[in-house]
Formats: structure tokens, sequence, C-alpha cells
């Protein structure tokens, strides 16, 4: 029987190693695609191959997920789910963020009724899986290969799964709604599947679309516990194998592991390689802004802002927290939003607001704060004008 | 792997849509000129290699490729003003085995699961869409070439180039495609299929110590000197003498194959054939096993030649497929007349049409491969053929068809007399019967018509498309007391048609004797007479089967 895995990792655990070393180490024979929803971890991920070999083997594949989606999932058959497709190519893809399918006036601008824009329905082929130029919703891609697939009798799926023994999954997280059946799917097919992700660092979602969203947000275990049930066995979800960090030290690991009760803590990792560089400055700490060009010039960690609003000292390198995933850094300095702070001065906050009288999730932001601090090795700082008496959990004061 | 089948639209001599489909081993394309035997061959090779005429024809896009009637019928829905789309090509070839996943997909022709490449030439709308409609409002003779482009994909709408297609084609004509410096296209081509990874970086390396040789040599180096201290060829760059290694394989365009030390493109034409197809047929990578197109082979072969390839094709072929297109008989018996493929135009639409000989009976087919010297394709490619028994029947046929038609010869109207052994007759029968080709026998009724004709010929009675000539009487049994019958009024005009004196035969029966024993001498003096002889009735009924439509 063929062997799916998920593995649920901690953050810097090294993860892409983990499957870049599962790509390698497989019999030259097999066909191996390693896919992953952001352009920056596919490119991590051939890096990563580059290090090990001269050149990305030729049974070895890495693609984005979208671009494995169109090649492999959607163009095959494109003409057997809707004639239209034999008289007309598609002209790749549109990334679509929130809504698709929406209705144009003449001017081309979106029609609202009671607030919100009107979108085609399903019936409405054309506009509901294409813009104008024949570019396919991103959102809309899964689930036309799983309509596509059916129509066809499940030879979609029979096709990726002669081509590829074996495909490997990075960053599983992001993935979302019909992008799942596909993955139950691949799970009930001959390929065998290996999903690597971290449920705490859900920083982008490949769709919104409403299918599956109870497990949009990271529960991407309780989905193949739940959804794929019978395509699995009791060794098929790993929590443990991931779950020590290389990268950040036991302050880190803790601190972090406070926004995630729920999920087992990371731990750091305590071999020697790992530990064998010890700085002077170690550990989690706040500092007051008034000593921030004083810190950046004595430790040069990399600034971390939630986006390019953030006032920084712009004569030392930044980048947003969304970019900083799948990196690693010495030291980071985070510049927190409010709602950051908020946690910081009480761990029970709960990230959610309300909204027209609703409880809502506060867009990403504990996923993203997340990310910022498992991002280095030796400390994180974070931008905080606290007052000498205040009192905070698990972390300490910078002092000069 | 192995391909099944070819769809062409709108390529050359292609109007519309046309498909054909191959067997696993053998396939003999036959068929008068311009019926499109070498375009089928071009077609496959150019879906498979992006290769026509030896240059890739990514850079080569002209008109011509497209079918006249396609752009005349473009340009009088212009002028009608009927908003034409621009015409295009499509070349599909379909692969018979399903292992090869990645051409799998439903971007093909049949609108359904298959596997293979299609190859598209198409007016590039994304791109051009506003200069053509620039055009459009002006006057213009023909198709802006400049705005097309090649669309190269899988089944699954992949793009692809020759190097992922897995299936690789060697096309052998007798025309020969060389590089401007001589080495041949092909045979490079042939080789370097041959060559793993491994030995072509070999020669490549070994190519380029040959350079660093060339390069350290006193003379040269000498030369080289005396070039850059002379030549203000260039003011500021160096200029000196070496090998062109340009291209990332130099050596496939420099290095030249030789044959007991003669260049390979200075032997013969129909050895370099003989070469090219042995290459070819010894390809070593099994499992990129490749079609091997043969475009008539017997062009630069004599008959010995000829006999010595087709014996190294049929017992070194090893499962690879291979295509031919040929006019000889000769090849079409030895390598099967089951494997037949008769393209034709329409007599109306002038549409291209096939026909497989797969029904044909086994003892049929291997007859000819036998008695392979019968000019099977003779009776195939004719529009009405008439079997006679020997030189006399035929030389008599002729004139007789001659007299009733202004003095042209029946091959004129393309009726073509063919000269058979009486045995082989049921068997040129059994292929006209198959192909439903109007044949008539003509046969002397050896003094017993029952055996002799009604006997003999009984399995063809209900077949519409043959005829049996002869005549009932049994004791008119051949064709002279026939002749001297037929003229018996009128003897001395017969003798002086056949070139006797009427005064020494001056009776039928001399006249009879006298014609049994010269057979073949009466019959050509009777062929280049002026004299109006009559012909036997059933000699008569064959000339007017000949006219009936």
């Amino acid at each position: 029987m063929k062997n799916n895995k998920l593995y649920i990792s901690a953050a810097g655990s090294g993860k892409t190693t983990f499957l870049v070393n599962k790509a390698l180490e497989l019999d030259k024979t097999k066909q191996i695609l390693i896919t992953t929803y952001t352009v920056d971890n596919e490119e991590e991920i051939r890096k990563k191959i580059l290090k090990k070999r001269s050149s990305i083997p030729s049974n070895i594949t890495v693609q984005g997920w979208f671009s494995f989606l169109l090649q492999h999932g959607v163009r095959p058959y494109q003409g057997s789910i809707n004639e239209m497709l034999f008289e007309n190519d598609i002209k790749g893809m549109f990334l679509s963020e929130g809504n698709s399918s929406i209705k144009n006036d003449e001017q081309g601008k979106p029609i609202y009724y009671q607030g919100r824009p009107l979108t085609y329905g399903e019936n409405d082929f054309k506009n509901f899986y294409f813009t104008k130029n024949w570019k396919i919703y991103s959102d809309k891609i899964s689930k036309f290969i799983v309509g596509c697939n059916e129509k066809v009798n499940g030879e979609i799926i029979s096709r990726m799964s002669r081509i590829y023994s074996h495909i490997f999954i990075d960053e599983v997280q992001d993935l979302a709604g019909y992008d799942l059946e596909i993955i139950k799917l691949l799970f009930n097919s001959n390929v065998e599947i290996i999903l690597v992700g971290d449920p705490r660092q859900v920083t982008y979602l490949t769709n919104h679309y409403k299918k599956y969203t109870k497990y949009k947000d990271g529960n991407i275990k309780e989905f193949i516990q739940n959804e794929c049930k019978s395509l699995i066995d009791e060794n098929s979800i790993d929590e443990n194998s991931l779950k020590k960090s290389h990268r950040n030290n036991k302050a880190i690991c803790e601190y972090s592991s406070k926004l995630y009760p729920e999920y087992e803590k990371s731990e750091p990792c305590d071999c020697n390689i790992c530990r064998s560089n010890v700085s002077e400055h170690e550990g989690v700490f706040l500092i007051k802004k008034e000593n921030l060009d004083y810190y950046l010039e004595e430790y040069n960690p990399i600034q971390l802002i939630w986006d390019k609003r953030t006032e920084i000292n712009n004569n030392y390198p930044a980048l947003t927290f969304g970019k900083s995933k799948g990196k690693t850094y010495e030291r980071v300095l985070i510049y927190p939003t409010s709602n950051i702070k908020k946690w910081i001065k009480d761990n029970t906050f709960d990230f959610t607001k309300f909204e027209n009288g609703k409880k809502k999730k506060i867009k990403d932001a504990k996923e993203k704060f997340y990310v910022a601090l498992t991002r280095a090795r030796h400390s994180v700082a974070i931008v905080y004008d606290y007052k000498e008496n205040e009192q905070f959990e698990g972390i300490q004061k910078y002092k000069i | 792997m192995k391909i099944s089948k070819l769809y062409i639209e709108n390529f050359k001599c292609f109007n519309g849509a046309f498909t054909i489909d191959f067997t696993d081993d053998v396939n003999i394309l036959v068929g008068n000129n311009e019926t499109g035997k070498s375009t089928i061959l071009e077609a496959i090779h150019l879906a498979l290699t992006g290769v026509l005429n030896g240059h890739y024809l990514r850079d080569e896009l002209s008109q011509y490729l497209f079918n006249n009637d396609v752009i005349s019928k473009y340009f009088l829905d212009i002028r009608a003003g009927n908003n034409p789309d621009l015409p295009h090509i499509l070349i599909e070839v379909f692969f018979k085995e399903n292992n090869f996943p990645k051409f799998e997909g439903d971007g093909n022709s049949d609108r359904s699961k298959a596997t293979g490449v299609s190859f598209k030439i198409e007016f590039d709308k994304d791109t051009y869409k506003l200069a053509y409609e620039e055009l459009l409002k002006k006057k213009f003779e023909t198709i802006p070439i400049e705005y097309y482009k090649i669309c190269w994909k899988s089944f699954a709408r992949d793009g692809i180039t020759s190097r992922n297609i897995p299936l690789k084609s060697v096309l052998i004509d007798s025309s020969s495609h060389r590089y401007y410096n001589g080495s041949d296209i092909y045979i490079s081509r042939i080789i370097k299929n041959n060559l793993n990874e491994e030995q072509r970086a070999d020669i490549s390396q070994a190519f380029r110590k040959l350079k660093e040789t060339f390069m350290g040599d006193d003379s040269i180096k000498a030369i080289n000197e005396q070039v850059e201290n002379n030549a203000k060829i260039s003011t500021s760059k160096k200029v000196e003498i070496s090998v062109d290694l340009s291209t990332r394989d130099a050596w496939e365009t420099t290095l030249i194959t030789y044959l007991d030390n003669v260049p390979f493109h200075q032997i013969g034409k129909g050895e370099q054939c003989i070469v090219k197809t042995n290459l070819s047929l010894s390809h070593k990578k099994s499992e990129e096993a490749n079609l091997i197109l043969l475009e008539e082979p017997e062009n630069h072969l004599t008959h010995s030649k000829l006999n010595e390839f087709i014996k190294a094709i049929t017992s070194n072929r090893n499962q690879k497929q291979i295509i031919i297109s040929t006019h000889s008989s000769f090849v079409a018996n030895k390598l099967g007349l089951e494997n037949l493929i008769l393209l034709n135009a329409n007599k109306v639409s002038g549409k291209r049409e096939k026909f497989y000989f797969k029904k044909l009976e086994d003892t049929t087919y291997k007859y000819f491969e036998k008695l392979s010297g019968y000019d099977t394709l003779r009776l195939i490619l004719c529009k009405k053929a008439i079997l006679v028994e020997g030189d006399s029947d035929e030389l008599v046929v002729q004139k007789a068809y001659m007299d009733n038609h202004e003095r042209k010869l029946p091959i004129e109207n393309n009726i073509d007399v063919i000269s058979v052994r009486s045995l082989a007759f049921k068997r040129f029968l059994d292929i006209a019967k198959e192909l439903n080709q109007p044949t008539a026998v003509v046969t002397d009724n050896d003094g017993n018509y029952k055996e002799k004709v009604t006997n003999k010929y009984k399995d063809y009675e209900k077949v519409k498309c043959i005829e049996i000539f002869a005549d009932e009487n049994k004791n008119l049994n051949t064709l002279e007391p026939q002749f001297v019958n037929a003229n018996k009024d009128n003897l001395e005009i017969l003798c002086k048609a056949i070139g006797i004196d009427c005064t020494i035969y001056n009776s039928g029966d001399k006249i009879i004797d006298f014609m049994e024993a010269n057979k073949t001498k009466w019959a050509l003096s009777l062929f280049e007479t002026s004299e109006k002889v009559k012909y036997p009735k059933y000699i008569q009924k064959l000339i007017d089967w000949c006219d009936e439509e």
C-alpha cells in the first residue's frame, strides 16, 4: 500500500530541506513533483536542491501549485468540460483576491447591489471561470479541475498519476477550498503524496472559495482526519518528526508557542550543530523606540514590518512579515501592529474584533506575527514603549 | 512507440480535413503524382521535428504551405465581403501507445482522449489583430504570413519542442538536404540520436581538443600572427583563423561522415539512401524506437541495389514502424501488398481519398511477394485496366483502341493494358475486386469456353467492376482464327495489314498458320499499319467497355 503522509512541522524545523532530501533519496526512476503555493518558496526549494546537486535532477520537477494545476489539471481536458474550450485557448491565470467573476457595467466598473458586487453564477460558464480575455480566475481553478475530472471519468487524476509517482506539497496549510478536494483525489490515486506544513503559518490562501471552509485556517490535519479517513492509517499524520526547530533557540520557541497553545510546543533542536554558536545576546526582548538606532547599530537585525507604511530606519534592511516566510535571520526586529501589542500585553487576547455587531477574525494578524517571531536564530526584539512598572510574560525588557 | 493516425488540414494538396491510419509495421503509400504521398511523409516529419525540407519551418513560413483552393476561397470570401477567418494549417500525429501521459488530452481534432502532438500554423490574433484589421481596409493578394505563428503542442495543450517528443522520426528522401558546409543534416541527426549524453559530450570534447591542436599548430600560429599584424579588418578586436565552435553541437555541422574514405555526400545517392536507412534501422535506443519515413527509395537504386535495400528493411526492421512512398511495383510487392495505402484525388471534388488493402487474401499478397516483378501498381493506379495474355494481344488491343480513338493510345486516357501470364489473372482480379477497380480480362477460349472462361472466372461473375471478354465459338479458339474470321470478307486488307503477300497466303487457314507461327511479328505489323481491319466482336465490345463511364 502506498504511503501518504502529512507532516506537521514547526517553524525552522527544516521541512523544505526534509522534503528535498526525501526527493533526492528516491530512486532515479521515480518521477517526483515538488510543489508549493508561493513563488518564493518554489525558488527556495530549487536553491535547496542546487545546494546538493549541480542541477535539478531530471526526475524531479519543481513547480508552483497554480502552474501545476494549469498544466496538468486544467488544460489536458479543458474541452471536455465545455465545448467552448476547444475553440478558445486559456490565456493563463488571473490572480483573484477576494471575489472573482464580478459583473461589470459598460464602463468596466463593478455593479453593486446592496453594497456588494454582483457576481456571475456557475450557470454562466464563461464568466464564472474566466475573465473577458480567457484568463481563469485563480480561486476557481481547482473547482474547474474537480468538475472536469468528473466529466472525463477521472482521466485528469489518472493522467497525473501516470506522470508522477510522487507528489510532494510544501506549505500545504496554504491550500484551501477545492484544492483540498484535489488532495483528496490524489490521496485516492496511485501517486504517493507527502504533505508538509505548519498550520500556524497560514499567511496566504490559495483561494477563498466556499468549499471546506471549516478547514481553511490551518486545519489541514482535521481535513485529512475527517475527509480522507478511509485513505489513511494511524501513521499517516506525523507531528513529531518536524517538531524541533533548527533555527529558534529555547526562548523563541517558548514565546512563539504561546500564540498557539492548542498545538504541540516547538522545541529547539539540541544537536551540536544547531547549538554550536551561542551569542551574547539571546532571547526575546521588548525595546523602546529611543533605543532603536543603538540596537540596529549594535546587532544589525532585519526589520520586520506589517506593510510598507510602517515607519522604520531606512538605513537598515526591512521586509514585510509575509515576505519573510521561510527565511532565516540571525536577529530580527519586529514592528508590531496595535493588535499584536494587545496580545503582548495580554496573552489571552484572541485576535478577533467586532464588525457590524459580529465577531470577526483579524485578518492574518496572528499567523503573520507567528511567522515574524520564528525567523531568528538568536534574538527577537519587538518595538514597544513599555512603562517600567508594566509586567510581561515570557519576554525581557531590553536595556542598553 | 508507434503512430496510429495522421490528421492534416489545409497543408499543401490537402484541402480541408484528411485523416489516414497507419499499421504498426510497414505502410506503403502509393498513388499517382500529386496525390499527396510525399506531403504525408513531410507532414509527419514536420509535426515530430519542426523540420521541413531540411530547415526549421519556424524561420521559413510561406504561403505555399497552404492549400491553393483554401487560399482562393479565402480571397473569394474577402471580395464577397464575408469577413472570413484567415486560413490555418493543422497537422496532428496520434500516438498508438498511451504510456506517454504528458501527451494525453482532448486537445485534438477528435475532441476526445488521445495521445499525440499537434502542429498548427495560425494567425497570431493576440499580437496582430489590429494590424490585420488595417490590412483588410486595403487590397491584398497574398496571405499575410508575417502575422502567423506556429503553435506546437501536445494533446494536453502543453507547448513542446522536438526534444521532448518521445518519438524520433527519420525522413530519408532522394533529394539531399545538406548544411551549407556539406554535412548531411539527416546523417548527423541519425548518428546523434544513436548516441547517449555521455558520448555526445565526448564528441564535443574531442572536437574542442581538435580546435586546440589546430590553434596550437606552429604554422597556424604563424599565420595568425601575420593576420593580426597585417589585416586591418577590425581596429579594436583580435582577428584570427579558427574552427567554428559557435553552436552547442558544433561538431554536428562540421564533422562529415566518411564511407571508405569518401565523404558521405560524395557517394552515390542510391548508396546514401541505403546507408541512411541502415543507420536508422540500427537505432540503439529501443525506448525511443524511431519511425522511418522513406520517400521513393527506388529513385536512385538499380534493381539489384533495390533488392538489397528491401531485404535490409524487411530483415532488420525490429518492430520499427516504416512509412514508405513508392511508385515501384517491385517495392510494393516485396513489402507486402496488404500494407498498401492508395491515395487518390477525387474526380469531382479534387479532395484526397485513401484506400487500405487490409482485406486482401493471404495467398494473393504472398503470390506477389514471390513474383514481385508484376506491375501491380499499374493496375491500381490507372483509371481502367485491361489484362491480356501476351504481347500480340496487348498490341491488338492497343491498336483497336487507337482506331476508335483518333490514334490515341489507351494509356493517354489512363487506361492501362497489362500483359500478364494467364495464371496471374486471378491474382490481379483479386486486387481489382478489393479496390473496386474497373478491370477487363481479354482471353482466348482455347476451344473450351465453359472451362476456360465460365468456370475459371466464376468467382468474379457478380463483381461489377470486372468484365471478361472472350468469344464463345470453340472453333475460334485463339486470337489468330478470331482475327481471320472477323476479316473473312476482306482477307486482302488483313494480309496487307499484317505484312504478308495475299497471293501466297490465299486462304484463311494459311493466314492462320502464318499468324500462329509469327505471333509478335504480325501483331507488330498490324500495330503500325494504316489499313482498316476489322476486330473480333469481343475486342470490339472491350473497346466499348473502355468508353463506358
